[in-house]
């Protein structure tokens, strides 16, 4: 049994500062967890501990049969051994080091944007991205010395797109910064070329991630630095997002219509058209659910077993049906029309994809679709004003790389700083 | 016998919502197209039957002894039950000369008149007649011409034998008939369709008959009490098509993703009721801007649903974005695949724009009328309420 020290803070509200505690307690040594406990009663506790034994986890909580009584004292230290037993309070785990909290650390956020400069009016790419780097730097370095490094970023994704530019950065500063701090271990062995981190490492990526997220977006889904995370499929259902085990790498046409649009606008009129004509829309949503469903049953039958043209037909037909219900859904836009029409006249299905009303579309290239074809469409769709790439879906996550294995005109960008 | 001269019209058909929906149990709401057909019978003496459809180049000439011959030793003068005279027909199909190998549209004419013709006045002295048709309905197109045609046999050949009066009083220019005569009217119609089709509907004929719009559902007919008078383009893109082929796609594509194309015949069902409750409003209250553009979001939204279902096509994708070029929105009508598509014309939509549109759509190869829909059913004219270049065609015979 090891022994505790348990200091405990006695706060009237739930503003509790890492730093203020710090400011009272001096200092937190290493391996310090804190513990913020909502009791039954009218305070709320604040317990701080450092324990002799790193082996201590949450799944372990320590009964404190003093907190209930403890009503009046502000603060106080004591040393005592306690037992293990089970606490029937809510805990919610804070650590010093490893802020894997769903919030933000407001405080952190204010004075970073005091520094960069950011007000109200001007949140532009470069403060966000800005913010959303020292955010995440100052929270993993931030309780040491902080190191001095140099960080550079290309990206092949265009900016504003929909298409999850900001959660790629983020999710990309977070598992170098992870991993050049020691939290999390550097995959990369020898003679790989590429590694990819463990489950549980991936998972504290996505959290740091996610926090990045917030200070761009503010409200993020989640599902961006998800998929920048484990890469794949992820099914996302109300809130809940679950990676699909194994998805085939499928070629696609991505093709940018560059006419802008707001994804708020448009969500909003698709909701005034459901309330308009709900017998008319709730059926064309369910159907829309069971593409999707048919689409990830098919997909990972193409995993299982050989597969075929039926396969590519029905991925094909799903595309074909689904647009068809964006443009009922009233989101969609002549230019989608013309990506549509152009692709088809070469025999290749199209939707548009994320928000609509302009944006992005996706074309599907079957296997045998040759690269004459390829080249000839992307042409087409550049003919009309649009930009394109080739390129694939549900390829892997976030991973490190070895410098050969880094395209060389990327290398080069790279190194230039 | 000498009988009533008389001059009809019926119009053809165009559905408004629910093709293909309607054949899995989905609500459909046809409409009374207002390209018509015109019947001219004019009682002669000189002992001859005489038919002139020049529409199809089909001009024949009976003399009523001929035809006496074959009356059928039973059957009466009203033969008003669902099922045809089998033995009628027969003896018709041979005295046409009507083997399996040629049912054209010339023959099914033909043995369509006389098959009416000879059920009507049958029991009796035949009467010598002249009958001409013209229609300004396309033949084949699944606009109801060959239904529009029945009609108006049916209600000249009832009326001319006073089974049914004469509406029309002196003054008058066009009269329609009482509601038990229609009965009677599309009852023999019908006939005249399974004649031609084998296994129709009724909707064709009962829209023919009662003109306005229908609302169909599971084999029931029920004409609809007040509809506003809605301007339209009517195009035929001149593809041709199989209704057979395209419903057994539809059919297909349900049972390969029933999860996904159910919820889209729903939607379908509810667009038609949706379609309809706005029709009703608008002759109720004053007619507004958001009514019409009630109406374009539920052309819209089915036009997407057919080709869902599977029964788009290339040149309908291109007469729906032609007219929405210039603000007018369109949907295929009938079985698609090809066929035909109504554009709706909004009251405030001026005729420079209809001819600019009528005009892009005829440089695309199509052909295209600027008519209307929820007109009337079968009518007698008086002679100066036919369009001069009808009754000129007519006049000739």
């Amino acid at each position: 049994m090891s022994c505790y020290a348990i200091y405990i803070v006695f706060v009237t509200s739930l503003q509790l500062r890492l730093f203020t505690c710090c400011l009272l307690l001096g200092t937190p040594p290493e391996d310090t967890h804190f513990f913020f406990i909502n009791s039954k009663n009218y305070f709320t506790f604040f317990i701080l501990y450092y324990s002799y034994d790193s082996t201590l986890t949450i799944d372990h909580p320590t009964k404190i049969a003093l907190a209930v009584t403890l009503e009046t004292f502000t603060v106080f230290s004591f040393q005592l051994l306690l037992s293990v037993g089970d606490l029937t309070v809510d805990v919610f785990f804070l650590s010093g080091r490893r802020e894997e909290g769903k919030l933000l650390d407001a405080e952190l956020v204010r004075r970073l944007r005091e520094f960069v400069g950011v007000t109200n009016g001007n949140l532009d790419t470069r403060n966000m991205a800005t913010l959303s780097f020292l955010y995440i730097y100052m929270s993993i370095f931030g309780s040491g010395e902080l190191p001095s490094m140099t960080v550079s970023v290309w990206s092949e994704l265009p900016t504003g797109a929909g298409l999850g530019s900001s959660a790629a950065y983020s999710v990309c500063l977070s598992a170098a910064l992870l991993c050049a701090s020691g939290a999390i271990p550097a995959p990369l062995k020898e003679w790989d070329h590429t590694a990819r981190w463990c489950q549980e490492d991936l998972e504290l990526i996505n959290s740091w991630a996610f926090q990045g997220e917030m200070i761009i977006h503010g409200n993020p889904s989640g599902v961006d630095n998800a998929v920048g995370t484990w890469g794949g499929m992820l099914r996302f259902l109300a809130g809940k997002i679950i990676p699909l085990s194994r998805v085939p790498l499928l070629r696609i046409l991505l093709t940018n219509t560059k006419v802008p649009r707001s994804t708020k606008v448009l969500v909003a009129r698709v909701k005034d058209k459901i309330n308009k004509f709900p017998t008319i829309m709730i059926p064309v949503l369910d159907s829309v659910d069971a593409i999707s469903c048919t689409c990830e049953r098919v997909l990972s039958e193409m995993t299982c077993e050989p597969i075929t043209g039926e396969h590519y037909n029905i991925l094909e037909e799903l595309i074909d049906i689904n647009q068809h219900h964006l443009n009922v859904m009233g989101v969609g836009h002549p230019a989608l029309d013309t990506l549509c029409r152009v692709t088809l006249a070469r025999g290749l299905h199209s939707k548009l994809t994320g928000a609509g009303g302009g944006g992005c579309g996706i074309t599907l290239l079957r296997p045998e679709t040759d690269s004459f074809v390829v080249q000839s469409t992307a042409q087409d769709l550049r003919d009309c004003g649009f930009d394109c790439w080739e390129t694939s879906i549900g390829g892997p996550g976030v991973q490190q790389h070895s410098p050969v294995s880094v395209k060389e005109e990327v290398l080069e960008i790279l190194n230039k700083y």
